[in-house]
């Protein structure tokens, strides 16, 4: 008979025909199996984080409703000084630090861009600048997550406690959450540049360093929502 | 047959690895117990979720006959207020999350492939995994049986009464950890098999070409995949509430307890329709074989599915009428509620256009097919009257209610679950059941599931309102109750007779010297009843080629020279003889039950102590890097010079 | 193949015998069951039914939902033979008879029909256009009536019993929640406290509401999510902690009305019961009055102060009886709601914990019927206000109504052994195993001065 089954039979064998898009072994939509999958999967994060945002949203209006009647309960989870600002400011901007956070933001905003380039790289073969970038891109991950670090810390020795009032499970929890994508997100660029370094990415793994990518874009374009939401709308 | 003759060529610029990334091989020539627990073939773990849901159908069962035993008298003591809760908690979560929903997805994972001409899954392990999350959570939950007694929420499990302050027993942390971790199978699931559907279909099969129970299980797919991250969110927030004092459903912070209500019913109504929509595919497999006519309305069958996959995320606060949603709400939801009636009656008005000038073959799968579009539809209707607001707020937790969903999922979901396993169990084991214990079955079924259900909606309409452990001589509940107790007796002993049948069939059918059934025992019209039965492990001996819905059957019948159907070829003339020679198929693996029986370790941690919780996640780690660094395959036949070793996969 | 579908054939033909009967049998299934549910409704008495089946004692607000509904049920029933009755009739008529069967008979191949698909798509889909309109227009009408009555009353859930506080001075507020002696809108933004407006009353279980007046509630809860449902007043409203939703109820007759706790709350959600007592203006009136006054101190050595006494070792931590200089400061029981049932009127009530026992039994006018039983709509109303140590002036039998003394002491020695609770939680009362029976004789005598 014909190759047909023979072709079927080895897409099988490895899990996914991924890595055959480019030997013109075609799936019925013409997308890979692996990409189609990551982009079903980004779909559903994406009911996850819109959960916990409207939660956060709901979250924080309902405790500065509180904080403005005066709610003893409330009230006796915060710091003198943070309530008389949120009182006077009718918001819970004033425990924000917008220029710094914009920073960090900008970092993370630019590891998208230098994981552009790394799949550029990978997509010419080129080695060296694939690690270059792939390394440059988990650095400025690293370099968000210290920066989150940073403001958590901040955020506790100003007095918002994760188990005292609403705001602080809220922003923690959807802030910390964000975080721990992107440290998957980290922890997945190290593997493949420890791959790179033993020679292991080729062009072949173009498409698994193209997945880890299409992840980080959608990390930092949920981190671009969640900065908007949480951090410049009042 | 497909025998491998040389290496196909390698695509230039490609270095082909001969070393695995990972220090382990993958199990070979498995046999036994290892076999199963290491398996990927989409088969083999589609009947380890029907056996496993239906283990799980018996803890549900046992719980519901309980439950019904406490209810045949007024004031009875037979199960404590505290047992109580626990029990019919367990029940409808054990019914709804390990029974129906894996029942549906044993058929998916067994059929999908075969019904769109493929050898399996997109992602066989990630399938093997999906299964073993699903039964590893579904474990956990039952283990609180042991540990606490069993969850005590209900199973919508509502705030603030799930919270440590109200629920202070270990209990509603194993339904919130428990589920957590089944719907990382879920979720996994829906993305395979979504994938699957979508990219490894047989050359020609369109996607209006597709099987109705293909298309019914894709839209249950999607429901899944956008359903269940808005419950595990919920989760959670639950599980940081108990656990780790956050204040998401505390109300002395000022919290909201309708969050939980929302989130839940996000989740919840799309989860009523991906129950019940595998079992609308499946009628809608059997009735056209059995009426010996194609299913009248294809497109309007494809189309109604989607239709009620859309309009069931438009519907969710019809659950939360009384809740304090405010009447614009009430009044948006409640309209939208009744207009989701309009695709479930196309679909029922099909199904009785395809029986209408048919021949029908009454078998057990048929009445069961027949048996969901009369039981359905009275839930259906029972569903309209309490679309209706004003009317729900008479109606809604009171018995009224418990006896629509039971018509829709017992009298829907089941009957169509077992009008499929009557259809597909030659296919699957290789020998029909009984039809004699079949009609048993299903009339005893009907009886007692009608006798069980039906005073239920007088019950409600009289006043008597769900979860009650109890209630009084003067409330005037006694004779219902009691007929529905007797109901209840008579639907266990008569589901039972399923498995009496199975063990009936398969002995009789092993003294016979196991005959061979025939690749199409129901002169049937898709495309895996080409196939050998039981279907090979390889699917198919050549991926077949389709030119037509119910492609099969028109392979069978041609007109001939006067415009008559004639049949040209039986199904067994045609079927492929089942020679998997030089089919290539992928090898099994450890990690997916490793890596899925890793999480239930973290979960305990999350309840008892979190030291253990370390062990748990390393182990975690270690299979997530076991998984993505395993070879591709047995090296010794990874050998076709086709493709690297392999990759890396993300931990989805 | 065919010696094989032929087979097959020959294996229906011996079921189908069966099958013949069958669909009959479904049919005579139904018809026994329609007319055992006559039988049975004519039987029993049914206090919770949300159909009015004898034509009398509905409000006005569950009567304009039954005129809701009954037509579309009509619908419904009507849609429901159809369908099922077609699905049957084609079972019937187009089985295989198995002498009959040949694989090469095929019938006819229809695939569809485009017109008839639209057709069954845009008629069900009018005629629930036409339901919904009706429906739309009773959920506006029923919402808006929703604040337009005269006395407004707040109930709170709590696990598992009612409160209800009535705003008698009419100002929309119902608590001094900051203790500054002065009510207003500042304690109501803040959350539900026990330091009652002095002006307004409270008592439990029991909601008592004058006939032909629409009362206003604003229903809400300590703890979990309840429910309030008393369905022949109205349907139900859930009691979620942290909101206040307004509902309503309307008598139009006096007597009694009961209901159920409908939405799960924990462990005795069962026995979380309450009824409504519709009274005539006049006597609603007097009770009102009757409510507003503080408890009388009973005299010195007597039974009933000893009584007295043993409450306030054991009871008062958490049991409010106000004499007139109840200090809220003061009172912080060991409850997570922080309320058990304010017992200043204890007396005047019918029933008690969460309204699963009566407070009294027997034939309270005399007229040779037992008057007492907390679930049932029977209680006859008219002679509520009347109490035992009254009853004798109305009725020679007075002797035969009397305190429910023996159930009131085992409550009290051992509450958790009558109603599951969880008192270790500080959910529910505890036991007092310490009690005498002496001690539990002079409480009891107690309560009942609490009139």
């Amino acid at each position: 008979m014909t190759a047909i089954p023979v072709e079927d039979a080895v897409e099988v064998a490895d899990d996914h025909g991924s890595d055959h898009h480019d030997d013109g072994h075609h799936t019925s939509l013409g997308l890979s199996n692996m990409k189609l999958a990551m982009w079903l999967f980004l779909g559903s994060e994406c009911l996850l984080f819109g959960a916990l945002i409207s939660t956060y949203l709901l979250s924080k209006a309902r405790f500065l409703t509180e904080v403005l009647a005066g709610n003893p309960e409330v009230l006796g989870t915060l710091p003198a000084n943070l309530i008389e600002e949120f009182q006077a400011e009718g918001s819970v901007e004033p425990l924000f630090d917008i220029p710094f956070t914009s920073a960090s933001s900008f970092i993370l905003l630019m590891s998208s861009v230098t994981m552009v380039f790394a799949h550029q790289a990978i997509s010419k073969n080129d080695q060296r600048n694939t690690r270059l970038w792939l390394a440059t891109t988990a650095a400025l991950g690293s370099v968000f997550i210290a920066g989150q670090v940073y403001e958590f810390t901040t955020f506790y020795n100003e007095g918002l406690r994760f188990d005292g009032n609403l705001l602080g499970s809220a922003l923690y929890t959807l802030t910390g959450f964000h975080g721990v994508h992107v440290t998957v997100g980290i922890i997945m660029l190290l593997s493949l540049l420890v791959l790179a370094f033993r020679g292991k990415l080729n062009q072949d793994r173009a498409e698994t360093l193209e997945l880890v990518g299409l992840y980080w874009h959608f990390v930092d374009v949920v981190w671009v929502l969640i900065f908007t939401i949480v951090y410049l709308i009042p | 047959m497909a025998v491998i003759e040389e290496p196909l060529a390698l695509p230039s610029g490609t270095t082909k690895a001969r070393r695995p990334l990972g220090a382990f091989s993958r199990p070979r020539n498995a046999t036994g117990l290892v076999d199963w627990l290491t398996t990927v073939d989409h088969k083999k773990i589609g009947i380890m979720y029907g056996m496993a849901a239906m283990f799980f159908f018996i803890i549900g069962g046992v719980a519901a006959l309980l439950i019904r035993l406490q209810l045949a008298a007024p004031n009875s003591t037979i199960l404590s207020a505290d047992t109580y809760n626990r029990v019919f908690t367990m029940h409808g979560t054990i019914m709804v999350f390990l029974v129906v929903m894996p029942i549906g997805a044993a058929f998916a994972n067994y059929l999908l492939p075969l019904q769109i001409g493929a050898r399996d899954v997109a992602f066989p392990r990630i399938n093997a995994f999906s299964f073993w999350v699903f039964l590893a959570g579904g474990l956990m939950l039952n283990s609180s049986w042991f540990l606490g007694g069993g969850a005590n929420g209900g199973w919508f499990n509502y705030a603030p009464n799930n919270g440590a302050a109200f629920s202070p027993s270990t209990g509603i942390d194993f339904w919130n950890l428990g589920l957590f971790i089944a719907g990382i199978g879920s979720l996994s699931g829906a993305v395979n098999l979504i994938t699957t559907v979508l990219n490894m279909r047989a050359p020609g099969m369109t996607l209006m070409r597709m099987p109705v129970f293909v298309w019914m299980t894709l839209v249950t797919q999607f429901l899944l995949l956008f359903a269940i991250p808005v419950l595990t969110a919920a989760q959670l927030l639950l599980l940081l509430d108990r656990q780790f004092g956050a204040n998401f459903f505390n109300v002395t912070q000022g919290a909201d307890p309708l969050l939980w209500q929302h989130l839940f019913w996000i989740f919840g109504h799309p989860e009523v329709y991906l129950m019940i929509l595998p079992a609308f595919g499946i009628v809608s497999e059997v009735i056209p074989t059995f009426s010996r006519k194609p299913i009248f309305g294809y497109p309007f069958m494809v189309f109604s599915g989607i239709a009620i996959g859309f309009m069931g995320w438009g519907v969710w606060a019809h659950h939360m009428f009384v809740s304090g949603i405010g009447p614009l709400s009430v009044t948006a939801f409640s309209v939208a509620t009744m207009f989701i009636a309009v695709p479930t009656g196309v679909k029922i008005l099909n199904w009785l256009a395809t029986m209408w000038g048919g021949k029908l073959i009454l078998n057990t799968a048929m009445l069961f097919s027949i048996g969901l579009v009369t039981q359905f539809t009275i839930g259906g209707l029972s569903g309209v009257t309490h679309a209706v607001a004003p009317s729900d707020t008479q109606q809604t937790d009171t018995y009224y209610i418990v006896a629509h969903f039971h018509y829709v999922l017992f009298g829907g979901a089941l009957f169509g679950f077992f009008a499929g396993l009557y259809f597909w169990w030659p296919k699957i084991f290789g020998y029909k059941l009984n039809e004699k214990i079949g009609k048993w079955n299903f009339w005893g079924m009907v009886l007692g599931f009608n006798l069980t259900f039906g005073p239920m909606h007088i019950l409600g309409l009289q006043g008597m309102a769900r979860r009650m452990q109890t209630y009084d001589v003067s409330m005037g509940f006694n004779l219902w109750n009691l007929v529905s107790t007797i109901g209840s007796f008579i639907l266990g002993v008569t589901t039972l007779l399923l498995f009496v049948n199975a063990w009936k069939s398969y002995s009789e059918w092993k003294a016979a010297g196991r005959p061979n059934v025939g690749a199409d025992p129901w002169d049937a019209r898709t495309i895996e009843w080409s196939i050998q039965s039981p279907a090979p492990e390889h699917n198919f001996d050549v991926t077949p080629t389709v030119s037509d819905l119910d492609d099969f059957w028109h392979q069978k019948y041609a007109e001939d020279d006067e415009g008559k159907l004639r049949q040209v070829a039986t199904g067994d003339e045609l079927a492929q003889p089942g020679n998997g020679e030089g089919v290539h198929l992928p090898a099994p693996s450890y990690w997916p039950i490793v890596l899925a029986f890793s999480l239930p370790i973290v979960g305990y941690g999350l309840i008892y102590s979190l030291w253990f919780c370390i062990p748990g996640t390393l182990l975690t780690i270690i299979s997530i890097y076991g998984w993505a660094l395993e070879p591709a395959d047995d090296l010794d036949i990874d050998d076709h010079g086709h493709g690297p070793d392999q990759e890396m996969e993300p931990a989805v | 193949m065919r010696n094989g579908l032929s087979h097959m054939g020959k294996k229906f033909g011996s079921d189908m015998k069966i099958l013949q009967s069958k669909p009959q049998l479904k049919l005579g299934l139904w018809l026994v069951g329609f007319l055992g549910l006559a039988a049975a409704c004519a039987d029993e008495s049914k206090p919770l039914n949300t159909f009015d089946s004898d034509g009398e004692g509905q409000g006005p607000k569950a009567t304009e939902i039954e005129g809701l509904i009954t037509p579309i049920f009509a619908i419904a029933g009507v849609v429901f033979v159809l369908v099922i009755g077609g699905a049957i009739l084609l079972t019937i008529k187009n089985r295989v008879k198995p002498e009959d069967y040949d694989p090469e008979d095929l019938p006819t191949q229809t695939h569809g029909n485009f017109s008839l698909e639209i057709m069954w798509t845009i008629a069900p889909a009018i005629l629930l256009a036409v339901i919904s309109v009706f429906m739309v227009q009773t959920i506006w009408d029923l919402e808006t009536k929703n604040a337009e009555g005269e006395l407004d009353v707040m109930v709170i859930g709590q696990q598992w019993w009612w409160e209800y506080r009535y705003d008698v001075d009419g100002d929309g507020f119902y608590q001094d929640a900051n203790g500054d002696g002065v009510v207003d809108e500042k304690d109501a933004e803040l959350p539900l406290t026990l330091a009652l407006d002095p002006d307004d009353v409270v008592t439990a279980n029991e909601l008592v509401i004058p006939v032909g007046q629409q009362v206003d509630l604003e229903i809400t809860s300590r703890d979990v999510i309840h429910s309030f449902w008393i369905p022949a007043l109205n349907g139900k409203r859930d009691a979620v902690p942290g909101r206040v939703h307004t509902w309503s109820v309307e008598a139009d007759e006096a007597g009694k009305y009961t209901g159920w706790c409908t939405e799960y709350c924990g462990l005795s959600h069962a026995r979380m019961r309450m009824s409504a007592i519709a009274l005539t203006p006049e006597d609603f009136e007097t009770w009102i009055a009757n409510q507003a006054e503080p408890a009388e101190v009973p005299e010195e050595d007597t039974k009933e102060w000893r009584g007295r006494e043993t409450f306030a070792a054991n009871c008062s931590s958490c049991h409010i009886v106000d004499e007139g200089d109840f200090n809220y400061d003061d009172y912080d029981p060991e409850l997570i709601t922080k309320a058990a049932p304010n017992l200043t009127h204890f007396a005047t009530r019918s029933a008690f914990a969460g309204s699963i026992y009566e407070i009294y039994l027997g034939d309270k006018d005399g007229d040779g019927q037992d008057d007492t039983d907390a679930n049932d709509n029977e209680l006859d109303v008219s002679d509520y206000l009347i109490l035992p140590q009254e009853a004798s002036q109305e009725a020679e039998s007075s002797a035969d109504y009397r305190a429910n003394s023996a159930q009131l002491k085992r409550w009290i020695q051992n509450a958790p052994s009558q109603k599951a609770m969880a008192p270790d939680e500080q959910r529910g009362m505890p036991a007092f195993p310490g009690l005498s029976d002496e001690q539990l004789d002079e409480l009891v005598a107690y309560l009942a001065t609490l009139d």
